[in-house]
């Protein structure tokens, strides 16, 4: 069932090829012109993780949950299918993110050999992860959003709780500073770099399971 | 006779509407219409049945719990609703492709035997499709599973009286090729039913006004129009509403041999179900 109901959506995703094409361009030239080549990896990873949100709104304009409802598949399956091609959708992201910024500065870099673009591939990858963290924590926040009120007013109670969440991070920023506590730097930077990754990880993972846990809990009992 | 659908008292309660007690069944081989105005209830019922809508009562489908038994019933339900189908940037094929993962029971080949009969394009986008067009696309799907129920909510509003024909024709073939079958038909287009129903079941307000075989309905119901002097001569108990007309009371009966008799009135006009169901409505007691 749940392959149905990711078929549907990729089906409904297929028209935006085009616009995904023209932006992984304007990225690519973006990347020549800039040489931040970090940042296109960062923006066609959040292009692509975002897009699949973008299914709610195909659902939501047909008015097709009502009828998906009448199928024989179950909440909790209508809730997963949306995870599972958000998880994806970051992945992809990730990866095209990655490649596509490499092949496009290397092209560059044979085509033009006497302006050589630097390429990093460990702060590549460490970006790119960076930017597919980021996209999770977006998708966690927007996905229950968009269960709860819909896709056109999930989105804006989205940008409301990222303010509130941004506001709290600035509030415990601001308070640390204030409390003259000492951070051993050295220490930080020692477990960012052997931990790092490992911690955005399986933050990401949490913040996915929690986000599915709500989504289910609020669709569960949701009316069409 | 076995029923396929079973509703009892079934109520759902929202801030300004409450569906009150319905009770009634869908048995195999027959097909019932649920009429009554728009907002009346019909949708709602509908929804109770699908579990798309917390209600409560008891819904047995194929004999079975609706809410316990809910993924293993709807693979034996084909669904039409008016509102709702999937999105109209896909093509027919695609609808295909996902159904096929969608149904344990699809098949394909009576899909494609559908949307040629229909004379549907596969792989034209939905939304450039005409609304009869739409709603055979959503017939097609709805029966390529081999249902043994099919619920339609609002099958034939907004279509043209040829393409009505065509639909109401797909729904009697349906229950032909399989008597065990059975059809719900949500519509306020009453005319469709006198044809092929076999019960009506009329809600007004969220409350079910009667449930009857829509033979003994269109048997058994008479329209008397008389003067005030006969009107008055006709017990209350007689008769089920009245209109005052500008020159005469046009006076709504169930039993118009009972009137006859009774009365000695002689001219009793046949109602269709559309003159019982504004009696009901519009008429007073």
């Amino acid at each position: 069932m749940i392959k149905g109901l990711l078929k549907k959506d990729l089906y409904n995703l297929a028209s935006y090829k085009t616009t995904l094409i023209i932006i992984i361009l304007f990225c690519g030239i973006a990347v020549v012109g800039t040489e931040a080549i970090n940042w296109g990896a960062i923006v066609i990873c959040t292009i692509v993780g975002m897009m699949s949100l973008s299914t709610f709104n195909y659902d939501e304009t047909s008015k097709a949950n009502k009828y998906i409802l009448s199928l024989p598949t179950t909440r909790k399956e209508i809730v997963k299918e949306k995870f599972i091609l958000a998880i994806g959708a970051t992945i992809l992201g990730g990866i095209l993110g990655f490649l596509l910024t490499a092949v496009v500065a290397n092209v560059m870099n044979y085509v033009k050999p006497e302006n050589t673009i630097p390429i990093d591939y460990e702060s590549l990858i460490t970006t790119t992860i960076g930017g597919m963290w980021g996209i999770s924590l977006m998708q966690s926040i927007q996905i229950p959003s968009i269960f709860k009120w819909g896709a056109e007013k999930g989105r804006i109670q989205m940008f409301v709780l990222l303010f509130i969440l941004i506001a709290i991070g600035a509030g415990a920023g601001f308070l640390i500073m204030k409390s003259n506590l000492s951070i051993d730097m050295e220490m930080l930077n020692n477990f960012i770099n052997k931990f790092g990754l490992i911690v955005l990880i399986a933050l990401m993972v949490i913040m996915y399971f929690i986000s599915y846990k709500i989504s289910y809990k609020i669709y569960k009992n949701k009316e069409e | 006779m076995k029923n396929n659908i079973e509703l009892k008292n079934v109520s759902k309660a929202y801030k300004d509407f409450e569906l009150k007690d319905i009770s009634f069944n869908v048995p195999e081989g027959c097909i019932v219409g649920l009429i009554g105005e728009n907002g009346a209830g019909k949708t709602t019922t509908i929804k109770s049945i699908l579990n798309i809508t917390k209600s409560e009562g008891n819904i047995h489908i194929l004999g079975k719990d609706n809410k316990e038994n809910e993924k293993e019933i709807k693979e034996q339900v084909g669904v039409v609703l008016d509102d709702s189908f999937l999105s109209e940037y896909l093509t027919a094929k695609h609808i295909n492709s996902i159904m096929k993962d969608i149904y344990k029971t699809w098949d394909e080949s009576k899909y494609n035997h559908y949307l040629e009969q229909f004379h549907l394009p596969t792989n034209k986008l939905i939304k450039e499709f005409s609304s009869g067009m739409k709603m055979k696309l959503k017939i097609a799907t709805a029966i390529s599973h081999n249902p043994k129920i099919l619920i339609l909510d609002e099958p034939t509003s907004g279509l043209d009286p040829v393409v009505r024909n065509e639909i109401l024709d797909i729904f009697r073939k349906y229950i032909e090729e399989d008597e065990t079958r059975s059809i719900l038909l949500s519509t306020h287009i009453t005319t469709d039913l006198e044809h092929i129903s076999d019960y009506i079941v009329f809600i007004e307000n969220g409350k079910m006004v009667f449930n009857s075989p829509t033979n003994e309905l269109l048997e058994n119901y008479g329209i008397i129009k008389c003067s005030k002097e006969d009107f008055s001569k006709i017990e209350e108990k007689d008769y089920i509403k009245y209109k005052k007309e500008k020159y005469q009371y046009e006076v709504l009966t169930d039993n118009k041999d009972n009137i006859r008799k009774k009365y000695n009135i002689t001219t009793i006009d046949k109602p269709s179900i559309e003159d019982i169901m504004l009696f009901y409505i519009k008429g007073e007691k």
